[in-house]
């Protein structure tokens, strides 16, 4: 019965926005395959289309759901139950970072986690989609997926029609898979003067950190390690992203002033294939984008008819909107802020266990049993099934 | 406007068939005028040294009504391909104009080839130390299953992939793939002509021999201890598919490859069984056959199970059998097929 009551403030409060907000609805959106998910069902509704905007609309307002979803992916039959009969047509590209698949850093809490999501979101942004990639940015769509990760959506025309094997290598890409050491470190053939006498010498060299792409990127990264092997910050940061202490022990070790200058100065790294393969590896580590959705076995990023979040929907287990960033104000977007929807108004509460979250700006340390909330923060601990509501008047 | 001698070397450019266009002639002229005869010659000739010798071949052109010949056989063998009607003859057929390019334009300047590029719609531009490619259009037709081809081993600023003008052949490597993607697009929307196939009945008949015989030699051909017949539908499938050249999604090579290897198959068996392709790559067979049975990667990789062949839309439910039904990993299938 408790439950029930739960389940049904929830539906209720969603109800409201749903009626009170437009819903930004995705291009072509009637060549698209929409999915909802009920409250206290575990049964998505799939292969869902709709003609107009107004039945979409309807259909959301009537069945309030937990959570929305439509396909990256146009077809010709949207609602036909399979692949062959659908008709796939194209598809937007679909970047997917979420902390489940943040495995490189731990993070402590749910706000320290998004707050890590959010730098390597916009790394991606910044560095691969932008800079690399050279995505025109009004080509470029960001949102906050509600829960605990962030979403980028590129509609550059020319992608629609990328097959699977070419998304593959854009997600090989980004997340540094299969990088040809040979590629990185160069072998040059210089004339060298060796007391008076000509000769050529063979040399490896580092890439140069002005090139472009991943080169250039690790080119800085190694310099930039090499300058603050001191530095406690970066030692902990290598650490985190997998290098092992004794290898960082050893590199310190082998590390003569002489080696740093060669390196910073010519660029040489021929010294040994340890530091070679220790600089490699850190390198990747600190640059590639690691909580990528797809890095597992699981096709997901390369899939090319994946289920995404509908854009300003709400997700059912934070009460969080799907939020569009503007590019330029992603480095201020606080989903803690910007996501929340709901009102302050009171709401009493029964918690499973004690739970502390910052939302607004305001932390609630809340201990088990009963207490007083904000609607925003009930609707995040009923959706996460933390809490039962109590009162909902 | 090129030399007609340049048109004959490359009769897939535009410009080329808007010479034959201008040239105002019938489809039926030039089937059965005697003075086309050369041209349907060559035609026939270009069919057959693809199906052979994997390039449609040079021969030897004497005069400007020889290089209008070679020109107009090229239209003759699409023809000739269109009515044999099979998947093989076609990829075939447009991989061995694709090398012919290939092996011609290695000798051209640079702004021939960036010419060659805009005609087949590539966004290929100079920059200073070499040319450079819109990753997109390198996606499409890199062979990135290549270590060295793979996007991350490449330079990529702003969208474009460079190629330093030592590396050129690259760019033409890519050229190679997008002639015959070109050509297999412009056959697959035509239709045989009836005329074709009387003129040249024999040509087809022959070809029609050549693919039989080659059909029957694949599916006798024991795999090691493995006969053909007993591996599941969806290997089956895939298998089909690399020897008609149809174009594998990775995930349904490596599923392929890892099963053989699983059934104890040897590297130079898998090997042999790929080079029926019509566009059978040796280098880049031999890596991924080596990179996925564990020979130089760290890892030996294990064949998918069917939920995850699902996933991947490899399994073709239509095909399914009882067996499929019962288990949950073609591996299974396979054993379960040969105690029977």
């Amino acid at each position: 019965m408790e439950k029930d009551e739960t389940i049904s403030f929830l539906k209720e409060r969603f109800g409201e926005y749903y009626r009170k907000n437009r819903i930004e609805l995705p291009d072509r959106f009637g060549k698209r395959e929409f999915a909802f998910m009920p409250f206290g069902v575990k049964m998505m509704k799939r292969h869902l289309s709709f003609k107009r905007k107004s039945d979409l609309i309807n259909y959301i307002t009537n069945m309030i759901p937990a959570h929305a979803y439509y396909s990256s992916a146009f077809y010709q039959n949207p609602g036909a139950p399979t692949m062959e009969e659908k008709g796939w047509m194209g598809a937007e590209l679909i970047f997917d970072l979420d902390l489940d698949h943040l495995e490189k850093k731990k993070a402590r809490t749910y706000e320290e986690g998004l707050m890590i999501i959010k730098e390597e979101f916009t790394r991606l942004v910044e560095e691969f989609i932008l800079g690399d990639f050279g995505f025109d940015e009004k080509y470029v769509k960001l949102y906050f997926s509600g829960g605990r990760g962030y979403h980028c959506h590129v509609t550059d025309p020319r992608v629609l029609h990328l097959d699977s094997s070419g998304r593959r290598e854009i997600v090989d890409y980004i997340i540094g898979k299969e990088i040809d050491e040979r590629i990185i470190f160069k072998e040059r053939i210089v004339e060298g003067d060796d007391i008076g006498r000509r000769r050529s010498i063979k040399r490896l060299e580092i890439p140069r950190p002005d090139e472009p792409g991943w080169r250039g990127r690790i080119g800085r990264s190694i310099i930039d390690i090499i300058k603050n092997l001191d530095n406690e910050d970066v030692v902990r940061s290598l650490i985190e992203t997998g290098i092992r202490k004794k290898d960082i022990e050893r590199l310190k070790s082998e590390m003569t002033p002489d080696r740093i200058l060669r390196i910073e100065r010519e660029g040489r790294i021929d010294q040994s294939p340890f530091i070679r393969r220790f600089f490699l590896k850190a390198a990747i580590r600190r640059i590639a984008i690691s909580s990528v959705a797809g890095e597992t076995d699981e096709p997901v990023t390369c899939d090319v008819k994946r289920l995404i979040r509908l854009p300003t929907s709400l997700h059912g287990k934070t009460g969080f909107r799907v939020c569009p960033i503007d590019i330029d104000d992603l480095e201020d977007f606080d989903p803690l802020y910007d996501a929340v929807v709901f009102s302050d108004d009171p709401v009493t509460v029964e918690l499973k266990e004690k739970f502390t979250i910052t939302v607004k700006g305001e932390t609630f340390d809340l201990a088990k049993g009963r207490c007083r909330v904000p609607e925003y923060v009930a609707v995040f601990l009923a959706g996460r099934g933390i809490a039962k509501i109590i009162n909902s008047e | 406007m090129t030399d007609v001698r340049k048109l004959a070397i490359y009769p897939f450019l535009t410009e080329s068939k808007e010479f034959v266009r201008k040239m105002n002639i019938t489809i039926d002229e030039i089937l059965t005028d005697i003075v086309y005869e050369k041209a349907r010659l060559f035609g026939v000739e270009r069919v057959m040294n693809a199906l052979d010798k994997g390039d449609v071949g040079d021969r030897k052109l004497r005069s400007e009504s020889d290089f209008i010949s070679e020109i107009l056989s090229h239209a003759v063998a699409k023809m000739i391909a269109v009515c044999v009607k099979d998947n093989f003859v076609i990829r075939r057929y447009a991989l061995g104009e694709a090398v012919h390019a290939y092996r011609h334009l290695v000798n051209e300047d640079i702004d021939f080839i960036l010419s060659v590029c805009k005609d087949l719609k590539l966004n290929v531009e100079r920059y200073d130390g070499g040319v450079k490619i819109h990753f997109i259009d390198y996606l499409e037709y890199a062979p990135t299953s290549y270590q060295k081809w793979k996007l991350i081993n490449r330079t990529l600023d702003r969208g474009f992939v460079h190629i330093e003008n030592k590396n050129l052949r690259d760019l033409i490597r890519i050229v190679q793939e997008a002639v015959m993607k070109k050509i297999i697009l412009d056959i697959s929307d035509k239709v045989c002509i009836d005329t074709v196939e009387d003129v040249f009945r024999k040509e087809i008949e022959r070809i029609r021999e050549y693919l039989a015989r080659r059909k029957k030699r694949l599916s006798s051909r024991p795999v090691g201890k493995v006969n053909l017949a007993d591996i599941p539908p969806c290997m089956k499938e895939i298998l089909s598919m690399i020897q008609s050249g149809e174009n594998v999604p990775h995930m349904g090579r490596f599923a392929i490859v890892a099963f053989f290897h699983a059934l104890g198959i040897s590297r130079e068996e898998i090997f042999k069984l790929f080079s029926a392709a019509p566009d059978f790559d040796e280098e880049r067979t031999r890596y991924q056959i080596d990179h996925i049975t564990g020979r130089i990667s760290s890892t030996e990789y294990s064949p998918p199970g069917c939920d995850k062949m699902r996933t991947y839309g490899l399994c073709p439910t239509e095909k399914m059998d009882d067996i499929c039904r019962s288990v949950k990993h073609p591996i299974s299938y396979y054993w379960k097929k040969v105690k029977k």
